[in-house]
């Protein structure tokens, strides 16, 4: 309950004051609305009375309707923050997540799926704030009513109060019990939707495959199966919680029944008023009433529980910490000293030093796995090293703002990311305040204004979401624009045209030329003639430098380097075979 | 920039938009909802009848509790009597809950079952509709129709149905039992009808309008979510993600000016409907009516405790209602999503089926349009080809030019608008499509991997082929090495999720291996495959050198000197043939096949920096 109550003020962030006043309202108005049951017992007993006092009766009844004005008035307010906060406590709480996505360090970031964090900025945010704005009210309209009708029933005649408290134990331990089962159904379920889920994906994937062996449909027998265990999911689930849910929502009504039938035996033994009884069972009523809805509305509230519970977490994440914010770069080359990382426990570097001086070119060139994208993401300090230092310009890392080192380092890699807005944005994302000419000088020397001119709308036009509808060339030779306005003076290149075909290809190679010119660069390739003028080469294996030097260096000493060099020219002169000779 | 590479329009490289999920045009949503209820149509009137009930036992339960009462404030009261009544009532609202929990649980069950008879459907329609159109949805929209569309129809089918029972029943029986009573407060009740009206037009006038506007919003804001959150990792590459963050805050604050806005509109409505849509307002006619009544002595308080209880429960069956109407809109636009998946026309079996006679692949007058009913730009327009049974053809162009779209129209994955397609000298059209797709093997770019053994993956083209056969088609794909000595578990070792074990090359070659085991007598390829995994390309391309042997084989090429010694090099652009013949004869032809490879000589010696470096002798080396 604490812990609830911890994460809501949480969620509610800067909104805190005005929803601790809007929860007041809402204990206020609930005691008011309590009051307002509470008079019917008089108004009752004065209408049985054999004489009725008119005049009492109608004063009963006035107090009754005020406390139903009062409670609307009430009601009001409180449905003030819920409906004009509700939105501006959103849009906060988004962007604090959104602001903890932005700084939260990157192997944490990677860690959470991003499946998984869309669902928690978009949805369970929105669960959270609904149930801040809603449930907590409707939380303490469940507790206060039933509370304070209860007491007042017990001072009327406590034998009768006695019977309606014995429901409330019972209905809290039913409710209890439908939360836990139903935490345990829903991972239950979860986990069975999960694996449906990949099994419809793998599904459409297969078709070809599947529909050439007859194996679809109900003949699928993975996909069959999956579709069951999903079925069978739920409803052991709703078999499990359906008594309890039966008996917390009818406890409640039946203790009612019970308390009545008590009276009765009361009244007939001549030691109760008729009267009393017909009052209090008038009021009692009423006291049943918000109960059962707790036990219908229970599921919603573990909804709601896990919602905050998951938005808690994100936002409990610590960014980065940075040494010396005030620190500038003044030059640029690269420094690794005995930089060791992991990844999840598994070693990627181990004891990895070298320099890279400013305008040289560095390439690292190995096996996938043997860390060379580790090293270009530590220079823009992805983690921090579990040991040694990453230096530029002299400058530890750690000591930088983030903002610092962005500002002097270029990326351009095989993951090409655009916005959904139009290619001058994209552009220019690099450097908000550039002039179209700007814009327009880098685009041409990065290949990309000859095919951005043909399109109907040229710069203006729109990538559509993740740059789909341009081809891979295109969408690279985009990327690379961009680095050029930016114009760092360190520049790093993750296999920039590994996935490109033949006419894309040279359009990218003149782009990347025109990037590099003066810069400090260090290029990860696999094709080797592409780097085989770099002023080092980095022969990585298994997280360690295990040669380096220049080219003719490295295929003078005859090791690995030359191997690979030998592996590649036979590659390069490999073809399909012709068949029909 | 050469002439080749810019003779390409635009509108050209532009593959077809694949579409967000298919297309709604299906019936309505309000009728789609009830459409796709049809299998467990009786079982959920059943719910109903059954919830209905249980208000009318719940409604005579609460009015017997109340003559017990009337009965004990007789001068003489009978004990028997009393008690007789208030076993009554008892009896009436055990039967109440327990037949409302059976209602809601035959119309869960009902629901549970009915997730499971869609999603089976579906599945089965995804086999009959043509291949291409299946993956034109693609696995994530699909994926999003069968799981969440279909629960989104739990809401309206396990808590609607017999919510709409109980809460229809209830105020009639209430309104019943009042008249019995006393016909005086029933029409004090009934006052409240107005009241009701007007809320409920409130409550639902506002609905088409407002709701259009805020899920216009509310899927922006899950869009720039998306955008945001999946760009994060790779934004953080290259920017602090202060520029993603801007756009983000943006999109933010747009969607608090809208819900705002939409706040602000149906502000007064919403006063209205709390204030008076709930028990208290109620209260206070049926008292001030009661008051009077039995003050004047013309009515028992006991009467008045009866319609205390039941003449509020009209209003109180309002809100559950109020409260579901948002939930079902959902349902009826994912029944509207499913009604529409399940609308797409299948791909028509022949009535008289042909066997495939041998590997040749003949292309006559092929025309072909991804729009809809063949409608919009031509993807190919005219390609005549003739591939004879055992040969190489390679297929060349820019992307967009129609490579990929003739490789898919071999196996049929959409039948062609005009024109026709022989394998084995059979019309693609005449063929089984089991029997075509046995006779096509696909070894594309992305292999696809099922999270099961190796075994049982490789087995996939060929369920009956024993041990020794699946092992010697991962021998001949060069995989069999690797799975032996590298896998924890040999053959019976799982792959992981897609394939997450294996490095890129060792998925393709386990693709290949299967490709091997389906013996078909054609293979489509995708040369980039080829290039999947630079430190094995040695191995890779032996396997394929070996899955080709003896085989007809056509081949999407990207570099141009892998495919130098095809039987034939087909040149395409904007989806007509431009160019036919053998490597040297199109060199000698000094066309665009002869600029293509031109280029390709310059690409492959690119060296790094050389260029812009040589330039500026100042900059040391």
């Amino acid at each position: 309950m604490r812990r609830i109550l911890r994460l809501m003020m949480l969620a509610a962030g800067s909104y805190r004051r005005e929803y601790v006043r809007c929860l007041q309202s809402s204990l206020a108005a609930s005691v008011v609305q309590a009051a307002a049951y509470a008079t019917l017992i008089p108004l009752l007993y004065e209408l049985t009375r054999p004489q009725v006092d008119e005049a009492a009766a109608w004063g009963w009844f006035g107090a009754f309707a005020a406390c139903y004005v009062a409670e609307t008035v009430l009601r009001l307010y409180e449905l003030r923050f819920q409906y004009s906060k509700w939105a501006d406590v959103l849009a906060e709480a988004r962007l604090r997540l959104g602001e903890k996505l932005r700084t939260m360090p990157q192997p944490e970031l990677e860690r959470r799926a991003a499946g998984d964090l869309s669902t928690v900025v978009g949805g369970n945010v929105a669960n959270a704030t609904t149930g801040v704005s809603t449930l907590g009210l409707l939380f303490t309209q469940l507790v206060t009513v039933p509370a304070v009708l209860g007491v007042i029933i017990a001072v009327v005649d406590w034998r009768l109060g006695l019977v309606l408290a014995v429901s409330v134990p019972f209905a809290v331990f039913f409710v209890r019990r439908i939360q836990r089962l139903s935490g345990s159904g829903f991972r239950g379920i979860d986990a069975a939707d999960a694996r449906a889920a990949d099994r419809i994906v793998e599904y459409v994937q297969g078709l070809p495959l599947l529909k050439a062996t007859g194996q679809v449909g109900r003949q699928s027998r993975r996909l069959a199966d999956a579709l069951h265990a999903q079925g069978e999911a739920m409803t052991s689930m709703q078999k499990r919680v359906t008594w309890p849910g039966l008996l917390a929502s009818s406890v409640v009504q039946l203790c009612l029944v019970a308390m009545v039938a008590v009276g009765a035996a009361l009244v007939l033994g001549l030691d109760l008023s008729p009267a009393l009884l017909l009052a209090v069972a008038a009021g009692a009523v009423r006291f049943a009433e918000p109960l059962a809805t707790a036990s219908a509305m229970s599921q919603v509230f573990e909804l709601t529980d896990a919602a905050l519970e998951r938005v808690g977490d994100v936002l409990a994440c610590r960014p980065l910490p940075v040494g010396a914010p005030e620190a500038r770069i003044g030059r640029f080359d690269l420094a690794f000293e005995e930089v060791s990382f992991s990844y999840d426990e598994t070693p990627v570097l181990r004891g990895v030093s070298f320099t890279a001086p400013e305008r040289s070119l560095t390439a690292l060139v190995g096996p996938s796995g043997s860390g060379k994208t580790t090293i270009t993401r530590l220079l823009t300090r992805y983690a921090d090293p579990a040991s040694g230092t990453v230096r530029i310009g002299g400058l530890d890392l750690r000591d930088l703002d983030p903002a610092e080192i962005y500002r002097h380092v270029s990326v351009v890699f095989q993951d090409v990311y655009l916005f959904d807005d139009t290619i001058r944005a994209n552009i220019a994302m690099a450097r908000p305040d550039a002039t179209d000419e700007e814009v327009e000088a880098a685009a041409r020397a990065a290949n990309v204004h000859e095919f951005v001119s043909r399109l109907p709308d040229g710069y203006d036009t729109r990538v559509g979401e993740i740059g789909g509808a341009l081809s891979g060339g295109e969408r690279q030779r985009i990327s690379i624009a961009r680095a050029i306005l930016k114009d760092a003076p360190i520049v790093l290149l993750d296999e920039p045209t590994a996935a490109l075909d033949t006419e894309s290809e040279v359009a990218v190679q003149n782009a990347i030329d025109a990037l590099v010119a003066d810069k400090t660069v260090l290029v990860i390739a696999h094709r080797l003639t592409t780097v085989a003028g770099a002023d080092q080469i980095l022969v990585l294996e298994d997280g360690r430098i295990t040669e380096r030097g220049t080219h003719a260096e490295l295929i003078a000493a005859g090791g690995r380097y030359a191997t690979m060099w030998a592996a590649q020219t036979r590659a390069r002169h490999w073809r399909v075979p012709s068949t029909a000779t | 920039m050469s002439a080749t590479i810019s003779s390409t329009s635009t509108a050209e490289k532009r593959e077809p938009a694949p579409p967000e999920g298919p297309p709604v045009t299906g019936p309505s949503p309000g009728r789609a909802l009830i459409g796709v209820m049809e299998p467990v149509h009786g079982r959920l009137l059943t719910s109903i009848a059954v919830a209905a009930t249980a208000a009318v036992l719940g409604v005579a339960g609460f009015a017997l509790v109340a003559l017990a009462l009337r009965e004990l404030l007789e001068p003489v009261p009978d004990p028997a009597t009393v008690f007789r009544l208030l076993g009554g009532a008892l009896a009436g609202l055990l039967a109440r809950f327990g037949l409302r929990a059976l209602s809601f649980h035959l119309s869960h069950l009902a629901s549970f079952e009915l997730e499971v008879e869609l999603r089976t459907r579906l599945a089965e329609h995804l086999a009959r509709i043509p291949l291409g159109e299946a993956q034109r949805l693609g696995s994530g929209a699909v994926k999003k129709v069968v799981q969440d569309d279909v629960r989104a129809l739990h809401i309206a089918v396990a808590d609607s149905v017999p919510l709409a029972g109980f809460t229809l029943a209830q105020p009639v029986a209430a309104l019943v039992a009042l008249g019995l009573l006393d016909w005086r407060l029933l029409l004090a009740v009934l006052a409240l009808g107005p009241i009701v009206m007007i809320g409920m037009r409130l409550a639902t006038r506002d609905y088409a309008d407002t709701r259009r506007a805020y899920d216009e919003a509310n899927e922006a804001i899950n869009a720039a979510v998306v955008e945001f959150v999946q760009g994060m990792p790779v934004v953080r590459t290259f920017d602090d993600g202060t520029s993603s963050f801007r756009r983000f805050a943006t999109r933010v604050h747009a969607f608090t000016r809208a819900t705002a806005a939409w706040q602000e509109s149906s502000r007064s409505s919403m006063i209205f409907s709390r204030a008076m849509m709930a028990p208290l307002p109620a209260l206070v006619i049926i008292l001030a009516a009661g008051v009077w009544l039995t003050a004047s002595g013309s009515m028992s308080p006991a009467t008045l405790v009866v319609a205390l209880v039941i003449g509020t429960l009209p209003i109180e069956s309002i809100m559950p209602l109020m409260w579901l109407a948002h939930h079902i809109n959902e349902s009826k636009a994912g029944a509207a999503r499913i009604s529409a998946l399940l609308a797409i026309p299948p791909l028509p079996e022949p009535e008289r089926p042909e066997q495939p006679a041998d590997g040749s692949i003949r292309f006559r007058d092929v025309r072909f349009s991804y729009g809809p009913d063949g409608a919009g730009r031509p993807a190919l327009d005219g390609v005549d080809l003739d591939i004879p049974s055992g040969t190489v053809c390679a297929l060349v162009g820019p992307s967009g030019s129609g490579k990929s779209t003739v490789a898919r129209l071999i196996p049929r994955f959409w039948d062609v608008t005009g024109g026709e397609i022989l394998v084995g000298g059979v019309d693609v059209r005449r063929i089984p499509a089991e029997v075509l797709l046995r006779h096509v093997s696909m070894v594309f770019q992305d292999p696809f991997l099922l999270e099961d053994t190796i075994a049982a993956n490789i087995r996939l083209a060929r369920p009956e082929a024993s041990d020794a056969e699946v092992e010697a088609a991962a021998r001949a794909a060069q995989a069999h090495d690797f799975i032996v000595s590298e896998l924890p578990h040999g053959y019976q070792t799982r792959v992981g999720e897609r394939g997450a074990r294996l490095s890129g090359g060792q998925r393709q070659r386990i693709t290949i291996a299967r490709a091997m085991l389906a013996e078909a007598p054609i293979v489509i390829l995708d040369e980039a495959t080829a290039f999947a995994d630079p430190e094995n390309e040695a191995a890779i391309q032996d396997a394929i050198a070996e899955l080709t042997r003896g085989r007809t084989v056509v081949v999407i090429a990207h570099r141009l000197s892998t495919v130098a010694d095809a039987d034939q090099i087909v040149v395409l652009d904007s989806g007509r043939v431009a160019e036919r013949g053998t490597h040297r004869q199109l060199l000698d032809a000094g066309g665009r096949y002869a600029r293509l490879w031109a280029h390709h000589q310059r690409a492959r010696t690119w060296a790094l920096g050389s260029a812009a470096r040589a330039e500026d002798p100042a900059v040391t080396r």
